[in-house]
């Protein structure tokens, strides 16, 4: 699923494997966590696309590999063009200041010992020909006012902020090299839900003013669809289906997604009694033993002896290729078949509740 | 009533002064009912369930008002003794991080068993076989070989599963679930309240959910307190709540969420950040915050208004908000 | 959408660490809603930061207290003991042998007739001086290996740790027996390079470990994402957060590398005469104990007091750091 806009950032076949290795000194490999095992993407300019996975999906993963702070196992990742996984030094800081990360943790994610001023202000020290000494301070103090903080409070260190207030900071840390693509790796999950929602519109706001390009990476679906243009939803180191929002929220073909969906819980009462949810039973299987063929048929109501067998690609499946439509995106699936979207739910007799062998 | 509080007050000694956690709260659970305490981190409503519990870390903590009125009994005036008799048999507790809750060097087998070893008097082999028992009943499959595992050998959603299997083990009257599931993925945690609703329908208990997810709240609850700065801002049937809130501070959590089914631009946003307890503003602490606040509101501390029966709201102007002008 | 799972409520976050991390969304000022008051700062006023909430927190110490007042005289004493002590430590006269207190001798004589009172005060300078060179020498050693070790790991951080084993295998009297018994001169210094050599392990372990955990903050991620050298994340980022452990320890080592200066003197390895140090002393009065107790009690006295000072300083000082072990 291509995105509409020129593509600036291509991923392709990334895989980041951490060697499992045994021995005091003299180590020996003797397996690898498989944390992302081939992922393809394309990040349109201006656009956001958002990441969704439960814990050890490797969805972290892959922001550290998009933001070089990772070397990947395989693969490429295109910048504009160029693949800047084998870079290093100076060509690689170059690059650095184009893709910028906001981390999840307000309150590790900020130098305790470091003022606002300083932690806002240390990317024109590691990259002095952003910006003329003498203009820094005036800078930082502009950042601070763009992602709505006081500038006065240059001065005051981290743990004087609220959680939602040291997002802020970290997000102004994000902006200061002007980069021209942002990951955000789970940005308001630490949050309070009345600060989550200062936090998403900022990022909203941000992306338009500075015509950023967004991926971001979230368990919270609700979140994700909020924000995203595109959504790739991921399940043990892939991407199992991607498309646009509405694509994969309302037309789901991947079993996955369609149980991930039908378990988030919506905030209105009305019909509780009616909802129908797939409830997924057993655990996601370990990265350092993946199941053969399709990764998810360990827990897929719908597996055959066919997705033990043959490993399913992320492409249109055949059965919507002929006919254009919200169904027609890839779904890493051999019996993709769209489901009714869940809501609104349409009261119903019986749910799918008794499908999943329990 | 099973367990009734009344106007619960709990302050913590800090270094930076005197923290009050919690300022006046009442709530009531039936047996069988399912109560949802909705708050932020601060808002009270950890706190209020430990004073409940008799967990609470005194020093810093002190309760220093307030009633806990469990089938009638008031806990404050017990002694130690005769609590950790009602805890476990009479109320149980769920919290949100069982890799912690449970005890790292003892096998689940062993830890399920100490509740029927301690309580009941039990043989270790009965309780080993009530352990597997328990384990079966919230669905761990193959409890019989698993029981002798630890705890880190088990699944974050598994582990929830143990912490509700040991809460339940001695059939207790009330459980008090502190975000059960918060530290788990989506799917596991639809698992896990399935089974929390289903185990707390056959066994006709309390259940006093607390949490600050709209989502789960809405699927399971019957009542719900929403807390704020340590005080309860509304109280509601929870379809009377989703439909119409009668608190600018509930109106503005529900409309701050993003939805699955709702896509907009812009989320509502409710400007400001939650109050430092050691200094509460004065009258309706969420006056700075509130868009609706007057002159009065600045002053005056809302009492619990009755909106309806069975429905109470904090706010000087919840007929105004209730009948929902804009932000 | 969690909560914070470490910030049980932010009513207890006010009791966890006082300064830095986890303080909550309570302890979290009001700037974007009080314009009135004074935003950004915590009740007492003024940034804080957690050495100067260790700081406040020391100054209300008695221990400490008692403590800093016994060392600073003990400094001072040793950079200038003849302000309180008048004659040589070394003039000695067999005359008074083992006599009790007199004029300008309070605590009497020894076995060789020197002034007990004298030879006491001038011993701090020898013990003061081999406490804090050490003690330096330790720390730099241990911090910069522990702490490169940890930064950057790998085989280097594994040939580290096993060097680190090797030399707490080593019993340090007997090691210093074996090895300073070859020395021939007689000043600290051998004495020093001796602590520091067996020394900078216990530093280098807990350097490496506070590294370690300094490494895993999200705070140096994002540095490394900016295109930080590494220099700059481990002066910056990374020791500033990981110091404290390293004081901590090293002034509780402080107290003991003192005493052990007073054990290698005693057993003849450390400083030897004419050096006027608390170890050779309590060795020249041993075999006198029962006719002139004075002579071994004051330098005991004085080595006990000094270790103890030093000790209980090293845990005033962790408790104002960390106030979690408490």
């Amino acid at each position: 699923m291509a995105p509409t806009t020129e593509p600036i950032l291509e991923v392709g076949g990334l895989v980041k494997h951490y060697p499992l290795t045994r021995g005091i000194l003299f180590k020996k490999q003797i397996g690898a966590v498989k944390a992302v095992d081939g992922v393809d993407f394309t990040l349109g300019r201006g656009e956001t696309l958002g990441l969704v996975g439960e814990s050890g999906c490797g969805k972290s993963t892959v922001a550290k590999l998009l933001c070089s702070l990772e070397r990947p196992t395989a693969g490429s990742i295109r910048f504009k063009g160029e693949d800047i996984t084998g870079l290093s030094g100076r060509a690689l800081k170059a690059v650095r200041r184009n893709i910028q990360m906001v981390f999840q943790d307000p309150y590790t994610s900020l130098n305790p010992r470091m003022t606002v001023g300083d932690i806002v202000g240390e990317p024109y020290e590691i990259h002095p020909e952003a910006a003329p000494k003498g203009d820094r301070r005036r800078r930082v103090q502009e950042l601070l006012d763009v992602v709505g903080l006081d500038p006065e409070y240059v001065n005051r260190y981290p743990h004087q902020f609220s959680g939602g207030q040291r997002q802020r900071i970290g997000i102004a840390r994000g902006l200061a090299l002007r980069p021209e693509v942002i990951v955000a790796d789970e940005p308001v999950s630490a949050l309070d839900v009345s600060v989550q929602a200062q936090v998403i519109n900022l990022l909203d706001r941000l992306q338009s003013e500075f015509d950023l390009s967004y991926v971001f990476i979230a368990h919270d679906l609700s979140v994700v669809r909020h924000i995203s243009d595109r959504v790739g939803v991921m399940y043990l180191g892939r991407i199992v289906e991607i498309g646009r929002d509405a694509e994969i929220y309302d037309h789901p073909t991947h079993p996955y997604t369609q149980a991930l969906l039908s378990a988030v819980p919506v905030p209105d009462p009305e019909g509780r009694a009616h909802r129908e949810r797939i409830i997924l039973t057993g655990d996601v299987p370990s990265p350092v033993d993946i199941p053969s063929g399709c990764r998810f048929r360990t827990r897929c109501w719908k597996a055959q002896p066919r997705c033990a067998r043959e490993v399913p690609l992320l492409a249109v499946p055949a059965a919507f290729r002929a006919t254009p439509g919200p169904a027609a995106h890839p779904s890493a699936c051999h019996f993709a078949e769209e489901a009714v979207p869940i809501t609104p739910a349409p009261p119903r007799e019986h749910g799918v509740n008794g499908d999943g062998p329990r | 009533m099973l367990l009734d509080v009344r106007d619960l007050h709990v302050e913590f000694r800090t270094r930076d002064g005197i923290t009050h956690a919690v300022n006046g709260v009442d709530y009531a659970v039936d047996a069988g009912e399912t109560l949802a305490v909705l708050g932020e981190s601060g808002s009270g409503k950890s706190v209020t369930a430990q004073a409940v519990m008799g967990i609470l870390d005194t020093p810093p903590g002190r309760i220093t008002a307030g009633r806990i009125l469990f089938r009638g009994q008031d806990l404050l005036t017990l002694k130690e003794q005769e609590r950790r008799r009602i805890r476990g048999a009479g109320m149980a507790m769920i919290f949100q991080d069982a890799l912690s809750a449970l005890n790292p060097v003892l096998s689940v087998g062993d830890q399920l068993g100490e509740m029927f070893v301690v309580h009941r008097g039990m043989s270790r082999k009965d309780a080993r076989a009530r352990a597997v028992e328990l384990m079966d009943r919230v669905r761990i499959p193959a409890a019989a070989q698993r029981v002798r595992d630890y705890p880190h050998q088990f699944s974050g959603g598994m582990r929830q599963r143990i912490m509700i299997a040991m809460a339940l083990s001695l059939e207790p009257a009330l459980i008090i679930a502190d975000e059960p599931t918060t530290a788990l993925d989506v799917t596991v945690q639809a698992q896990v309240m399935d089974l929390l609703a289903e185990l707390q329908r056959e066994y006709r208990m309390g259940l006093i959910l607390i949490t600050h997810d709209l989502g789960v709240v809405a699927d399971v609850a019957d009542r719900i307190v929403v807390m704020y700065a340590g005080k309860i801002v509304e109280s509601a049937p929870v379809h009377d709540l989703y439909k119409a809130p009668a608190h600018p501070y509930t109106r503005g959590l529900l409309d701050s969420v993003p939805r699955l089914d709702r896509k907009g631009r812009e989320l509502y946003a409710i400007r400001g950040i939650p109050p430092n307890l050691t200094r509460i503003p004065p009258g309706c602490s969420f006056h700075p915050r509130c868009p609706m606040a007057q002159d009065v509101c600045r002053t005056d501390e809302p009492p619990l208004y009755a909106v309806s029966d069975g429905r109470g709201s904090a706010c000087h102007f919840w007929r105004e908000c209730l009948h929902g002008p804009d932000h | 959408m969690p909560e914070q799972p470490h910030q049980p409520e932010g009513a207890i976050a006010g009791t966890g660490m006082g300064g830095a991390m986890d303080l909550g969304a309570s302890e979290a000022v009001t700037l974007e809603r009080a314009p009135g008051g004074p935003p950004g700062t915590g009740p007492a006023g003024r940034p804080r930061s957690l050495w100067s909430d260790a700081w406040r927190d020391l100054r209300r110490n008695p221990v400490f207290l008692l403590s800093a007042l016994v060392i600073l005289f003990l400094v001072f004493i040793s950079l200038w003991p003849s302000a309180i002590a008048s004659g040589s430590p070394l003039t000695c006269d067999l005359a008074k042998s083992q006599d009790g207190p007199g004029p300008g001798a309070p605590f009497g004589y020894d076995g060789q007739g020197c002034n007990v009172y004298t030879r006491t005060v001038y011993g701090a300078r020898a013990s003061v001086t081999v406490g804090l060179c050490a003690t330096l020498g330790v720390a730099l050693l241990g911090s910069v290996l522990g702490g490169l070790a940890g930064y950057f790991g790998g085989t280097w951080d594994s040939l580290l740790s096993r060097l680190t084993d090797i030399f707490f295998a080593i019993p340090v009297v007997l090691g210093g027996l074996v090895l300073l018994s070859v020395v021939t001169s007689n000043t600290v210094w051998p004495v020093v390079g001796f602590m520091v050599l067996l020394g900078w392990p216990q530093i280098s372990r807990i350097a490496r470990g506070a590294v370690i955990t300094a490494k895993q903050n999200d705070y140096v991620q994002a540095a490394r994402a900016l295109g930080a050298s590494d220099s700059r994340i481990l002066l910056r980022h990374i020791a500033p957060n990981a110091v404290a452990p390293v004081i901590v320890v090293a002034t509780i080592a402080l107290g003991t590398y003192i005493a052990l200066e007073a054990t290698l003197s005693y057993l003849g390895v450390g400083l030897k005469p004419p050096s006027v140090s608390w170890g050779i002393d309590i060795s020249a009065a041993s075999p006198y104990i029962r006719n002139a107790p004075h002579a071994l009690l004051w330098p005991a006295g004085a080595l006990a007091l000094t270790v103890l000072a030093f000790i209980m300083l090293g845990d005033a000082v962790r408790d104002a750091l960390d106030p979690k072990l408490r």
